[in-house]
């Protein structure tokens, strides 16, 4: 084969290769990285039975949450009717466990999900206008970072008293300043790129600068730190209710749950461990999630 | 016909006009941009960073105007500061005789004057289409939006890029060679009459440097653009260039025709740098360095000349008085200016013209 041949050959093999990348856009290559990712795909498909179980549980559950039989107290696992046992008042753990799951991820998922809204546009004004507006907002963050953020949220929440509201408020100011913290450097960097600069040269404002250029480059980055928040948030939360300072008995909550067996843990160890299992589980796979689609995300490799 | 080509016809027309005597697109009047360098618990101004210090040059309608200099001279920062990305401290910038700010608001301007800059990566959204990217300018000037695409594959097609093939990529599935002229097609896009080049090709390998080059003279053509070309290159502003400005330190030291100030180099500045121009002739091999050191630093600019420190005809004079940048007996022509006491009648050194 003569060599110019050779070379159309490779000109075209390079060609189809090229017109393969360019037929998806940018959210397409991540989906189809994420689904090469074993670990992410079950732990996504984890974490989705663990949400719908949760959320479909007044279908799933076979018992009433609240309804305690003195006679099945910490009945072990297997029991028949009680296919996870019963807890310290005789309630059908599985039941419990699924509505507890309710009211632990709404807490884990909303104080997140209201510090992001916050925080994010916080730290979007004060990386982008620096300055005296960024060391305002910044040195007010840093009031937060002075305590350790399970001390901050068990003080916030002890001084307002205990209540699902009033926990959720506390961990919403938890989450805060981190979350203002990354938005800003991440936007300080942004502002400073030449696109930024192109964009201002084409007379383009503030506004129009945020939302076309700036946002779509922050919320990436930022969106994966929330994700892996949401289980530092289900753990706290859970924290706060073993506290007694989150929901009150008889409500099911995971961490609550597992404080009130935590008596019985030389009876029924198993039954009283599960609660626990349940949150390992949930923010275990939360936090891999999120570890893969950051990695998915960075298609620049 | 569509706004090209009627823009085409336009300049056809300006470009006779300007065979007899040329209009200026820009004028600049003692630009100056001091940095403070902040210091102490109060962050009080403690120094200032002389980056563009009191320069005034013109660019005339339809030529390229090269900027050079060592890195650090301020050539960015004069592009920033024409552009109104940076506010200046001092002087004027008129465009086609309006003062901006003033008479022309800095949203007109910015139809009129565009930049390319020198990092086609960054200077690109990775996140956005390379169309929405060049239409982005249109559509904040009040461009439709399926108008401003279209402006966008036409553009496109004038850079040498197939809009059918391209419009949908992302920076990060091109080659550099690809983003600069996507980069350039961005700047076209609001059809400007002035085109600022920051070190437009120099990030570039010397192929499709070239390529690019040819591009920017042939949409030169097309279009009727002036450009400010700044670059460190010499070779490439030689070859690009009518006139040339060279910078040394915030300061202008030369400016005149390109063929003056590359075969009748005035300033020792300009030949220092002329004579490190690598060559690809053997015979024009030189061993020792025109100039060592570093530029001194522009937080305290030396008095007098401020290349006195680095020249090899330095005198007592250079020391102590500033040369005005101003025609020399020495040139032929009205154009060539120099900042230099050796090219200025009575100046005290001993090699001035009498």
């Amino acid at each position: 084969m003569s060599r110019r041949a050779l070379d159309e050959k490779q000109q075209a093999t390079v060609d189809a290769a090229q017109v393969a990348v360019q037929s998806r856009g940018y959210w397409a290559t991540v989906l189809v990285r994420i689904g090469e990712d074993k670990v992410t795909l079950v732990c996504g498909a984890v974490l989705l039975v663990i949400v719908l179980s949760v959320v479909f549980a007044d279908w799933i559950a076979l018992a009433d949450p609240y309804k305690a039989d003195m006679m099945k107290r910490l009945k072990p696992i297997g029991t028949p009717g009680y296919p996870l046992g019963g807890d310290e008042m005789g309630r059908d753990m599985l039941t419990r466990l699924l509505y507890g799951g309710r009211l632990s991820l709404f807490m884990g998922v909303t104080p997140v999900v209201t510090a992001l809204g916050i925080g994010g546009l916080l730290g979007l004004v004060a990386g982008f206008l620096g300055g005296r507006v960024n060391m305002l907002i910044m040195r007010a963050m840093d009031v937060f970072y002075a305590f350790p953020s399970v001390l901050l949220a068990v003080a916030i929440s002890g001084a307002l008293g205990a209540g699902v509201g009033n926990a959720i408020l506390s961990l919403t100011l938890v989450f805060i300043p981190p979350l203002t913290r990354v938005t800003e450097s991440v936007t300080t960097q942004i502002k400073n790129l030449d696109y930024v600069e192109a964009a201002r040269a084409s007379g383009a404002g503030n506004l129009t600068i945020i939302r076309v250029h700036v946002l779509s480059n922050v919320l990436g980055p930022v969106f994966i730190y929330a994700t892996s928040l949401i289980s530092v948030s289900i753990i706290l939360a859970s924290g706060l209710s073993f506290l007694g300072l989150g929901t009150e008995p008889p409500e099911p909550e995971w961490g609550l749950m597992l404080n009130t067996l935590r008596q019985s843990i030389y009876v029924n160890p198993w039954v009283a461990a599960l609660p626990g299992l349940m949150i390992f589980m949930t923010s275990l796979t939360f936090n891999l999630l999120s570890d893969g689609i950051r990695s998915a995300m960075d298609v620049r490799l | 016909m569509s706004d090209y080509e009627e823009a085409v016809v336009n300049s056809s027309h300006a470009n006779l006009a300007e065979t007899t005597e040329t209009g200026n697109i820009l004028v600049v009047n003692g630009l100056r941009k001091f940095f403070p360098v902040l210091g102490g618990i109060l962050n009080r101004t403690v120094a200032e960073v002389k980056a563009v210090d009191d320069i005034s040059f013109s660019v005339r309608t339809g030529e390229v105007l090269g900027i050079v200099g060592e890195s650090g001279c301020g050539k960015s920062t004069t592009a920033r500061l024409l552009m109104h990305l940076i506010p200046s401290d001092a002087g004027t910038i008129a465009f086609d005789g309006q003062t901006i700010g003033g008479d022309l608001e800095l949203r007109g301007m910015r139809r009129q004057m565009q930049m390319v800059f020198q990092d086609s990566y960054s200077s690109l959204n990775p996140r956005l289409p390379i169309e929405d990217t060049i239409a982005f300018g249109p559509k904040v000037h009040g461009t439709p939006a399926d108008e401003a695409r279209a402006r966008a594959h036409d553009i496109l097609r004038k850079v040498g890029l197939d809009p059918a093939q391209f419009i949908r990529r992302y920076p990060h599935e091109l080659s550099g060679g690809q983003r600069q002229r996507v980069n350039i097609a961005r700047a076209l896009a609001l059809e400007p009459r002035l085109l600022i080049l920051d070190e437009a090709v120099s990030a570039l390998d010397k192929s499709v440097e070239a390529q690019v080059l040819n591009l920017l003279l042939d949409l030169k053509l097309e279009l009727a653009l002036t450009y400010i070309f700044i670059s460190h290159d010499l070779n490439v502003v030689q070859y690009i260039s009518d006139r040339v400005l060279v910078m040394y330190l915030g300061k202008i030291v030369e400016i005149g025709a390109v063929d003056d100030i590359y075969e009748r180099t005035l300033h020792p500045y300009t030949q220092a740098l002329l004579s490190a121009m690598p060559s690809m002739d053997p015979d024009r091999r030189i061993e020792t360095p025109p100039l060592t050191g570093d530029p001194p630093n522009p937080i305290n600019p030396p008095p007098g000349c401020r290349f006195h420190t680095r020249c090899p005809f330095s005198e007592v004079v250079c020391a102590t008085r500033e040369p005005e940048l101003a025609i020399s007996p020495a040139t032929n022509g009205a154009a060539h200016r120099v900042a230099c006491h050796m090219r200025s009648a009575g100046s005290g050194h001993t090699q001035a013209p009498a």
